[in-house]
């Protein structure tokens, strides 16, 4: 029955190559979209690597100070804010904090291997601040202040990637331009920039704030994040404020949550998927639209046949088989075609994303095209099916 | 002739309701999508308040370095604006800017974040505000840094309240206060050459008088005389970048700067751009791809249908074929069919679009955007609609021209 269907369409390849290239297109549209889709729900299970409720981000950019005054100025505000009994925690980060558009990355080398790896600078409060755990080592201390080398602490993807079979806790890396980087521990995931996106090898890199201690040496960071303690509101954030325009003066001194800034950031991660589903949804209702008027046509131009075909003793139901058993072996064809220019992607690696996801959207793909087939070809096979023999053969 | 196609081509329409509906749905969407999109891109750089005189304008962004450190891509600093841009002489104005940066007020213990845009008084002669009320600040509050503002009618609701006359009135922003000078329109978020909602002299803003850096965080607005200067300046500004003297040729040893409209050099040359070229080829070819893909599906499903169609009149046209009327004839007319349909599409699609427009507009997406159709917009979507229906007619009229009037009398396949 089924040999018979592939002889069927085979015989009408020409007038049905339309149909079959309409098919394949959809595939190829659908299958682009739920790539993206099931990419960021594959990411979306998985665990940040940090908490970001109830942590306020202020931002601080200053005019022309030199940068020890800058650092000064940091240290003197960081320890004023973490006197307000509604602070738990304060710390400072580089730019690239999370839910910012803002990335640092480096290559990092070791025995041969080679990654691009994300670097965020930050104090030893960090962890503290946005509940970061580490998995193996421990999180930079004061011990770490000692000059020459800079403390490290590496994620488990750069892990996997640089140390796949030993214990990169304590390792020195040695590069020709740079200080040293000695591995002081490892965290098992933080992923800046929020839920949406994979899992990337990153390092975090210590950076001695203590101005008390370390006056001139360090650098000057654009970020102080705050943890405040449960139940504080934003009418705290003008005090915040105040406190910081006493201290920075002239400073451009922006507070946001960083609540808000997920929510915002969010939004532009979701926007492409968004207007890519809508517009891919449309080409797919078109197409179905335009598949089920032309089945319908065709169907109606072949009542004689089925006449012929009930006639001779066909059950009205294996007429209705038959035209949708046509409708999905044509869908067949078009999906064949498309699975081929599919599986490129997982085969070549084009855009680094696990097979797992190319998979699981060709088998979407696929179901949905097929239903949407045996969808469009459900009305008109009926009415075919419900034709008597005798209207039928009339009509000639 | 043309009267009576237009006539069969209605009545075919009527004559299947359900048909006509599937064509058009594909057709209005499709444009509609076009159409959103080409408003979109036009929005952020085609002609629009403040910048109407576009064609007239060119922007100096970005400078770019090169060398042994990497790439450098980033604004102008005021001192690359003051002894090398501000040499042009064919242009007839040139209005030096920061870029906007957040501030904050308060309002009854609440914050009111705003973004500030530090300008010279030039800055309002290049660029056409519509004022409310009051007037920009000039060349004498820019020379004595005065502390003065013209502020956007949003912030002035925000924080005088709604249509309470601002002008004269203090403001103030980061612990400075500044006396309100004039009132204009929002500008769009998009427009980011001139957006802001509150702008103060340039002279206010601070920076080291003794930074002979390159780098900062300045731009550059020309306004040329006539459209024919614009390639002069163009020439111009290449023989001072020429000059350009690198502080630090270990690091980066090759300086780019172009002036430039923005979308060739503030959108396509950041994406695409290498120093040397704009990448403004690269960027329409693959426009035109995407275009391309995207309109294949909707014309292949109208293809597929209009050849079905076509097939119910095969007895009308076996009998003009019988007539005498030629192949010619017979693929004319229905092409004329078949854009009639796509305009009518076209049309829809044109008013379905400025619904989506609309809430776009009204979702927030981009702050202060005023979204809206033109007349431009409009030509680009009826040259689509044409062009549309032009490549989904031309298939099926050559096939129904190729069939024999005998067979098609007898109501044959094609």
């Amino acid at each position: 029955m089924i040999r018979h269907l592939f002889t069927l369409i085979w015989n009408r390849k020409k007038s049905n190559f339309l149909m079959i290239t309409e098919i394949f297109f959809s595939f190829i549209v659908l299958f682009g979209v739920l790539s993206l889709a099931f990419f960021y729900l594959d990411n979306y299970r998985k665990p940040l690597g940090f908490e970001y409720d109830r942590v306020w981000v202020m931002n601080m950019r200053w005019n022309q100070e030199k940068p020890e005054e800058v650092r000064n100025i940091q240290y003197r505000l960081k320890q004023q804010l973490k006197s307000n009994p509604e602070v738990a925690q304060v710390a400072l980060a580089a730019s690239n904090i999370p839910y910012t558009m803002n990335t640092s990355n480096t290559g990092f080398n070791y025995n041969n291997r080679f990654t691009m790896a994300d670097w965020f600078t930050v104090d030893k409060d960090f962890a503290e601040v946005m509940q970061v755990d580490v998995a193996a080592g421990r999180w930079f201390t004061t011990e770490d202040n000692a000059a020459g080398t800079k403390a490290i602490i590496i994620n488990q993807a750069l892990r996997n990637e640089i140390f796949p079979d030993e214990n990169p806790v304590g390792k020195v890396i040695r590069e020709k331009d740079n200080p040293d980087r000695k591995i002081v521990g490892v965290v098992e995931i933080f992923r800046q920039k929020g839920e949406y996106s994979s899992d990337k090898p990153g390092y975090f890199e210590y950076l001695n704030t203590d101005y008390a201690s370390n006056g001139t040496a360090g650098g000057t960071l654009d970020n102080l994040m705050i943890r405040v303690k449960p139940g504080v509101t934003r009418a705290f954030e003008e005090k915040l404020m105040k406190q910081a325009s006493q201290i920075a003066q002239g400073w451009t001194i922006e507070i946001k949550t960083m609540n808000e800034m997920r929510t915002s950031d969010n939004k532009i991660t979701l926007i492409p998927l968004v207007i890519f589903s809508v517009v891919c949804g449309f080409l797919i209702l078109n197409v179905a639209l335009g598949l089920f008027g032309v089945l319908w046509y065709n169907i109606n131009r072949r009542i004689s046949e089925i006449g012929l075909r009930r006639a001779v003793g066909a059950a009205s139901g294996q007429v209705y088989r038959q035209f949708i058993g046509e409708v999905l072996v044509l869908a067949t064809f078009g999906i064949i075609i498309g699975i081929i220019i599919a599986l490129q992607f997982p085969l070549l690696q084009v855009f680094g994303v696990q097979t797992g996801v190319y998979v699981a959207a060709i088998l979407g793909s696929v179901l949905v095209i097929y239903l949407l087939a045996a969808g469009c070809a459900a009305y008109p096979s009926q009415q075919a099916a419900s034709i008597t023999p005798a209207t039928a053969l009339h009509e000639e | 002739m043309l009267q009576n196609y237009l006539k069969i081509a209605w009545k075919v329409l009527l004559r299947r309701k359900f048909f006509t509906f599937i064509s058009l749905f594909g057709i209005s969407f499709t444009l509609m999508i076009l159409m959103v999109a080409t408003a979109m891109i036009d929005h952020v750089t085609g002609p629009a308040t403040p910048e109407k005189r576009l064609d007239r304008m060119l922007f100096v962004n970005f400078i770019k370095m090169t060398g042994k450190s990497g790439n450098m891509n980033t604004f102008p600093s005021y001192y690359y604006m003051n002894h090398y841009v501000k040499r042009l002489k064919t242009p007839e104005k040139i209005s030096v800017t920061t870029t906007f940066r957040g501030v904050n007020s308060y309002v009854n213990n609440k914050r009111l974040s705003l973004d500030l845009k530090f300008t010279d008084a030039n800055f309002w002669e290049v660029l056409d505000f519509n004022f409310l009320e009051g007037q920009p600040f000039n060349q004498q509050d820019q020379k004595n840094a005065n502390r003065v503002a013209v502020i956007t009618d949003h912030a002035r609701d925000q924080y005088f309240g709604p249509n309470v006359s601002a002008v004269g009135k203090y403001m103030v922003a980061d612990g400075i206060r500044y006396r309100v000078t004039g009132v204009v329109e929002d500008v769009s978020y998009s427009r980011f050459n001139s957006y802001a909602n509150i702008w103060v002299p340039l002279s206010t803003a601070p920076y080291n008088k003794d930074d002979t850096g390159l780098t900062g965080s300045y731009m550059a607005i020309i306004l040329a005389d006539s459209k024919a200067d614009i390639p002069k300046i163009k020439e111009e500004y290449q023989s001072i970048v020429k000059q350009v003297k690198l502080p630090n040729p270990k690091e980066f040893d090759k300086f780019y700067s172009h002036t430039e409209s923005i979308l060739e050099g503030t959108i396509v040359r950041q994406l695409l751009g290498d120093g040397e070229n704009s990448g403004m080829g690269k960027f329409i070819a693959i426009i035109s791809v995407v275009v391309f893909l995207f309109m294949l599906m909707p014309t292949i499903n109208l293809v597929n249908i209009n050849v079905s169609r076509i097939m119910e009149r095969s007895s009308e046209i076996g009998v003009r074929k019988a007539f005498g009327a030629s192949s010619n004839t017979l693929i004319g007319q229905f092409l004329v069919e078949n854009i009639f349909l796509t305009l009518i599409g076209g049309l829809l699609g044109f008013l379905l679009s400025a619904l989506v427009l609309e809430i776009i507009a009204d979702s927030g997406l981009i702050p202060y955007a005023q979204l809206g159709l033109n007349i431009r917009v409009f030509g680009i979507g009826l040259g689509l609609s044409l062009i549309f229906g032009f490549i989904s007619g031309v298939y099926p009229a050559y096939k129904m021209s190729k069939l024999q009037a005998v067979q098609a009398l007898k109501g044959g396949q094609v």
